[in-house]
């Protein structure tokens, strides 16, 4: 029989993904949204194969393309966007005027999923709600992203992924015991764990519409998707008590903490098995602690004052060794450690670039750039990168040219109305100062292009 | 309801029986479920990421199956501080959801693993987390299962993924939510500045499971992808999930910064990166989040608090980044100055009633500026938001009795997902499964 690694090399190979068939091919998504949570929900379709339209305002857009970290362009660009909004069709157009619902309206009857998150409410009272669009096209999928919800008191407001974490409670717990020093979970967790939650749930909709011929509404609160993944109310309502901030050690497995290696790295050793502990103990030389009362039973290890023991313990023999020499002798031993990797040892680590985790992708408009692979591989339809994001109204004339029928004159009027319209000259919308959209045949669709 | 309503959006306006005819629409009670038609057997083992994510799939109406050796998943035990019902942790009660539970030790048993590959046949989905290659070795890898299923989708989960050469050499690690966090970069953005002292300064750990939370999202969403693949074509697929990925993939900073920057962003402690004020303050009875990051949210925050004399200083979003730590820490404090004035309700009050003013303004460029009372878990259960919407359900198991639950994370209108019961007896299901599936 071939060799396992070799057997999967070739189901997962790199280079095959983009011959590979697209899930979502033929789904038409039409995109209203903005930030990070209700675009990422889009984005995850997009990459399966959806033709995702994402509408932004004319010559604002959407209000995070100008948010970079510490205001750090990369060719103009936000570059940290590209990974939210990737593989979409940029179309720029005023979605409360009334001239712009005609066009939204006719999109309507050939979409197959619509995605919004303005503050609940906003959709409806442009006419652009479900309540509205299911008229035009009853099977419609209408995903609406909130913060709380869109219906309950709280449903009217606003809210970032901030709230959601302040109001799940998730917030609070991230930090040291006995001191009232905490953090929100960084990278803006509490949008992209709800959008891949909404993305779910429309691939939920999607299997179901195929079944039934039924498209439906979805209400989903970012609050309650960060809700979902804490077990902490549980343990609340059957001790009576809360689990709280616990610092650097999982209060789950034991040991299970971010320790100091002698060689100043910091890494994660955990056990979450008697067995894997067994292999721990007799990797670092102290198989007596195996048998130890203390330690030997899961549940008794877990309890805080042999917890407490054993992670003295620990601590001082990771210090005793370079963080490398330690997850070397898990991954031989088989229990599990990991060094705490950053931004740097992410984007350059070779065995992510290899497994596709971590892409260098090369774009016509922006050349190369490294960005996130998907968080599952996929070995039939995998998710892929075909294009970056895209200056404002880079689509305009694909989309209304090729999807709804116009013509170069009726654009022109549109453009001339500003109910469409493209950048400003501010960074994040504007395209890189050495391209020239003049020579673009895409940014041009349907015009002649002088090349 | 509606006249209570506290109605600030600056397009909603008018409330009214939207939220009544909502709170209809989005109740579960006897609607049709998506996954009726669907069998899956999760054997994970000792790895949440497998169980979450089958949990996701039962909500959703599959009929789900945990395999578990006759002494039990040893999941069972990861519990915090060693706290169990009857010998059932608590995570695992929490993720008991709509499920069938069966005994095979397909680690040690030939006979067992026959049963396993008999199911196998029948099921559209398989969830496993041995070590990469390992059920392979045992001849029921998807590899072996495929060629009698070709439907068949296969999720594995593992600390490095199925093939690369790293995922070779490290195929034994298991992959654990502490070790996943550290190794797909999370740690490494939160904490207090390198200046501070330890251990503070060191990275920190997210108090929750976030790597297996993920991984088991990612999982159940690139096998719901693999779904509607199969029920276009009858073709099935492998999904394989990275605990080393999990975190790093889905939010996509990381290697994007690590590339352009070609430095590691260093821990800036409750500051945000790109937004500010973006984060929580002390005030006169706990703690209040504040999120006013754009220019117009800044300007009315600033008259809130009455500090508009600092406008001149920090206008734009610019102005505020913290690129320089100091000086964005002495923003910090001016805030906390008039924050510690009041209470957490008073703040809460000042921001509602400017932004109700603002939405009722004919000019644009109000801000809203949100200002919040910060939860911990066990406060958001009280909030008379997640009762309407019942986002915490009490549910009954036969054996350990009543708790409560976070239920669903999304309502739908048509095939919402929802929990039925919470079980989790070992070997509860031997026989109903026998019958049912291996009786032919
Ligand atoms: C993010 C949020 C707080 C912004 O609140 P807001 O500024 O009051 O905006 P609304 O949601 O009501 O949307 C109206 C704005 O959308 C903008 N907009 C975006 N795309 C537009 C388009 N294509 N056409 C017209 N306007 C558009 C306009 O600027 C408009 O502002 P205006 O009233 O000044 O003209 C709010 O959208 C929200 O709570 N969303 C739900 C939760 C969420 O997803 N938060 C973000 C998480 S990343």
């Amino acid at each position: 029989m071939e060799d396992y690694f070799s057997y999967t090399a070739k189901l997962f190979n790199l280079d095959d993904a983009s011959q590979k068939p697209e899930a979502l091919k033929g789904i038409r998504v039409m995109d209203f949204s903005h930030v990070i949570f209700g675009p990422v929900a889009a984005r995850l379709l997009a990459d399966y194969g959806a033709e995702v339209i994402k509408l932004e305002l004319p010559f604002y857009g959407d209000l995070w393309r100008p948010a970079t970290y510490w205001g750090k362009y990369w060719k103009h660009s936000n570059p940290i966007w590209h990974n939210i909004t990737k593989n979409k069709y940029f179309l720029s157009v005023n979605l409360a005027l009334r001239q712009s619902k005609e066009l939204i309206y006719k999109m309507a009857e050939t979409s197959d999923v619509v995605i919004e998150n303005f503050a609940p409410g906003t959709a409806d009272a442009w006419q652009i709600g479900y309540e509205k669009i299911s008229k035009i096209n009853p099977n419609i999928i209408f995903l609406s992203c909130s913060t709380y919800g869109q219906f309950g008191p709280m449903r009217y407001f606003p809210g970032w992924d901030l709230l959601a974490q302040g109001a799940s409670g998730v917030l609070t717990l991230n930090g040291y015991p006995d001191t009232d020093v905490f953090y929100k979970l960084p990278d803006y967790v509490g949008d992209f764990v709800p959008g891949n939650f909404a993305a779910l749930a429309v691939l939920m909709a999607l299997y179901y519409r195929k079944k039934t011929g039924k498209g439906q509404y979805i209400d989903m609160a970012q609050t309650e998707g960060l809700m979902r993944t804490l077990f902490h109310y549980t343990y609340y309502s059957i001790t009576g008590e809360a689990i709280g901030r616990t610092g650097n050690t999982d209060p789950t497995m034991m040991p299970a903490s971010i320790f100091k290696a002698a060689d100043g790295k910091y890494l994660a050793l955990a056990c979450a098995t008697a067995g894997q502990f067994k292999k721990f103990a007799s990797a670092i030389g102290r198989q007596e602690l195996a048998s130890d009362p203390r330690f030997a039973d899961t549940i008794e290890r877990l309890k805080p004052e042999n917890a407490k023991t054993l992670t003295e313990i620990v601590t001082e023999w990771v210090k005793s060794k370079p963080g490398v020499e330690i997850v070397r002798l898990a991954d031989e031993a088989g229990f599990p450690a990991a060094e705490v990797a950053d931004d740097f040892t992410i984007a350059n680590d070779e065995w992510r670039r290899k497994r596709g985790s971590v892409v260098l992708f090369k774009d016509d408009v922006y050349g190369n750039l490294v960005i996130a692979g998907p968080s599952a591989q996929l070995s039939g339809t995998p998710s892929r990168t075909k294009w970056l994001a895209r200056p404002l109204g880079y689509h305009n004339r694909v989309v209304l040219k090729k999807f709804l029928g116009l013509s170069e004159n009726e654009i022109k009027d549109l453009e001339k109305k500003k109910v469409i319209g493209t950048f400003d000259d501010r960074p994040g919308l504007k395209p890189p100062v050495y391209y020239n959209l003049d020579e673009d045949p895409i940014y041009n669709y349907g015009k002649e292009v002088s090349s | 309801m509606s006249s209570r309503e506290e109605v600030y959006t600056r397009h909603g306006g008018k409330g009214g029986d939207r939220g009544k005819i909502l709170t209809e629409m989005m109740n579960a009670e006897g609607k049709a479920e998506v996954l009726d038609d669907i069998l899956v057997l999760d054997v994970s083992c000792a790895n949440f990421a497998g169980i979450i994510c089958a949990s996701f799939l039962a909500e959703f109406g599959a009929e789900v199956i945990k395999i578990e050796p006759p002494e039990g998943d040893a999941a069972r035990q990861i519990t915090p501080f060693g706290v169990t019902v009857q010998g059932v942790g608590i995570p695992f009660m929490f993720e008991g959801r709509n499920k069938r539970y069966m005994t095979l030790d397909i680690k040690n048993s030939d006979e067992d693993r026959k049963t396993f590959a008999a199911l196998a046949k029948k099921a559209a989905v398989v969830i496993e987390s041995f070590a990469p290659g390992e059920m392979d070795g045992w001849g029921i890898g998807y590899r072996q299962l495929s060629q009698v299923n070709p439907g068949l989708i296969y999720i594995a989960l593992s600390a490095y993924g199925q093939y690369t050469d790293k995922a070779r050499e490290a195929a034994r690690a298991p992959d654990t939510d502490i070790t996943s966090q550290a190794g797909s970069g999370l740690p490494a953005q939160m904490g207090a500045p390198a200046e501070d002292r330890e251990p503070f300064s060191w990275p920190l750990r997210g108090g929750m499971w976030v790597g297996w939370y993920i991984s088991g999202l990612s999982a159940a969403l690139g096998g719901t992808v693999a779904l509607l693949h199969r029920q276009n074509t009858g073709e099935g697929q492998m999904v394989d999930v990275a605990g080393m990925d999990a975190y790093s993939s889905m939010v996509g900073m990381p290697a994007t910064i690590g590339f352009t920057w070609e430095k590691a962003r260093p821990r800036i402690g409750v500051l945000d990166f790109i937004l500010y004020p973006y984060g929580h303050w002390k005030c006169k009875d706990g703690f209040v989040a504040i999120a006013a990051p754009r220019d117009h949210d800044f300007r009315a925050l600033l008259k809130i608090l009455g500090l508009w004399e600092q406008e001149d200083d920090w206008r734009y979003s610019s102005d505020r980044i913290p690129d320089i730590l100091e000086q964005a820490l002495h923003l910090h404090r001016i805030i906390e100055e008039k924050t510690l004035q009041f209470t957490a309700d008073e703040l809460v009050r000042m921001a509602l009633n400017y932004s109700r003013k603002s939405a009722r303004s004919k000019w644009r460029g109000g801000g809203v500026p949100i200002v919040m009372k910060l939860m911990t878990p066990e406060e958001a259960m009280t909030n008379k938001q997640w009762h309407i919407r019942k986002a915490f359900q009490e549910v009954e198991d036969e054996k350990l009795g009543k708790y409560t639950i976070s239920a669903n994370f999304v309502k739908m209108s048509e095939s919402p997902p929802r929990v039925k019961w919470v079980a989790s007896e070992i070997g509860k299901d031997n026989d109903y499964i026998r019958k049912k599936y291996l009786s032919d």
